[in-house]
């Protein structure tokens, strides 16, 4: 009762935690969602989950909720991969911002001046002006 | 038949560069002596690619860190736009690309009312391709056709010209080398016409050590599956 008690409340978290990921990540809400409420049937129903487990071929049901678990624990794993990316590319907003204030202009001569671009034709050199 | 269509000057060329410095200045020397504006986004290099650019002329903006070709990329263009550029033309730093192939861009661009003109090394020419790469790209190009629905024959080509308003529509969001597919996703999704323009695609042993591996193939298939799961 006690180790049901202890399942529940951490399966209580995950659905917690896929609750606020929801809306940042859909498809990492509804997985965890999915797998927490398997786990709670497993738990509160360990004969069915015996039986499921069984058909499924991995033996006991108490096997079958440490799979879930380890399933629960991967997705997780993804999204913090995710929430990495998600500060990538925050970092890479600011090196942009940082970037382009502070622009330098190149130290050769100014433009050359070249015919308008035709298709093809690069016989004519352009000349520079001061 | 040769015709004019718009001076040099209007069409900005932007690189991203990661530690190039061997051959930057050349390159942006070809670009310049063409007439165009040049743009170097130096990615955090650190053998004085930025120095060398400059030098030669290009106006030079650095990334404090080395962010990838895509996150540099992006800046070039918010940069371009921000200065006014109404064309621009995106240029592999490595000295694959050819200066004289912006003339088509540009032709095919105008001439197509398009707001994106792709280079196509496979309606162009490629110089010392390896087979094994050809093989790779032509799988790209399938691939990238059936994600997208757009009807190109060169899916990972670095040579392309864009109106200020193609620019606008894009938002790269893959800093690495899936910005190459990315862009071409957004161009589909954009609506905006496209078209392709033939360019000569010249491979040294230098461009591809640089350039992109098999297994640079499987981190990109990750990196756009793993943008679509969040927000």
């Amino acid at each position: 009762m006690i180790a049901q008690l202890i399942l529940t409340g951490l399966l209580l978290a995950a659905l917690f935690y896929a609750w606020i990921e929801y809306p940042r990540s859909p498809a990492v809400g509804l997985l965890t969602v999915l797998a927490a409420w398997a786990g709670l049937f497993f738990v509160w129903f360990p004969e069915q989950a015996t039986r499921i487990a069984a058909w499924v071929g991995i033996g006991r049901g108490v096997d079958l909720v440490i799979y879930v678990w380890i399933g629960i624990s991967l997705i997780v794993l993804l999204n913090l991969h995710l929430k990495i990316r998600a500060q990538m590319e925050l970092i890479t907003v600011l090196a942009r911002k940082i970037a382009i204030a502070g622009a330098r202009e190149g130290q050769g001569p100014p433009f050359a001046v070249a015919p308008t671009l035709t298709p093809g034709d690069d016989s004519e050199k352009p000349r520079s002006v001061p | 038949m040769t015709t004019a269509l718009v001076p040099p000057h209007e069409a900005w060329v932007v690189f991203a560069a990661y530690n190039e410095a061997r051959v930057i200045a050349d390159v942006v020397a070809d670009v310049r002596h063409a007439g165009h504006p040049a743009v170097v986004v130096d990615d955090g290099s650190t053998d004085g690619t930025g120095a060398a650019a400059r030098e030669a002329g290009a106006t030079v903006l650095e990334h404090p860190i080395n962010l990838g070709q895509g996150a540099a990329l992006q800046t070039a263009l918010e940069y371009a736009v921000s200065a006014g550029a109404e064309f621009i033309v995106t240029f592999d730093a490595d000295g694959q690309h050819r200066a004289r192939d912006i003339p088509r861009l540009m032709e095919a661009l105008l001439r197509g009312g398009a707001d994106f003109a792709l280079g196509s090394r496979f309606l162009g020419d490629t110089l010392n391709m390896p087979s094994a790469r050809r093989r790779l790209l032509q799988a790209a190009t399938w691939f990238t056709r059936a994600t997208t629905g757009l009807r190109i024959t060169d899916s990972h080509n670095g040579l392309r010209a864009m109106t200020r308003r193609g620019a606008l529509a894009i938002r790269l969001k893959q800093n690495r080398m899936a910005h190459a597919s990315e862009i071409l996703h957004q161009i589909a999704a954009s609506g905006l016409k496209y078209v392709e323009a033939p360019v000569t695609i010249e491979y040294s042993t230098y461009s591809l050590a640089k350039g992109q591996q098999l297994g640079d193939s499987l981190s990109i298939v990750l990196d756009l599956f793993a943008r679509r799961l969040h927000r």
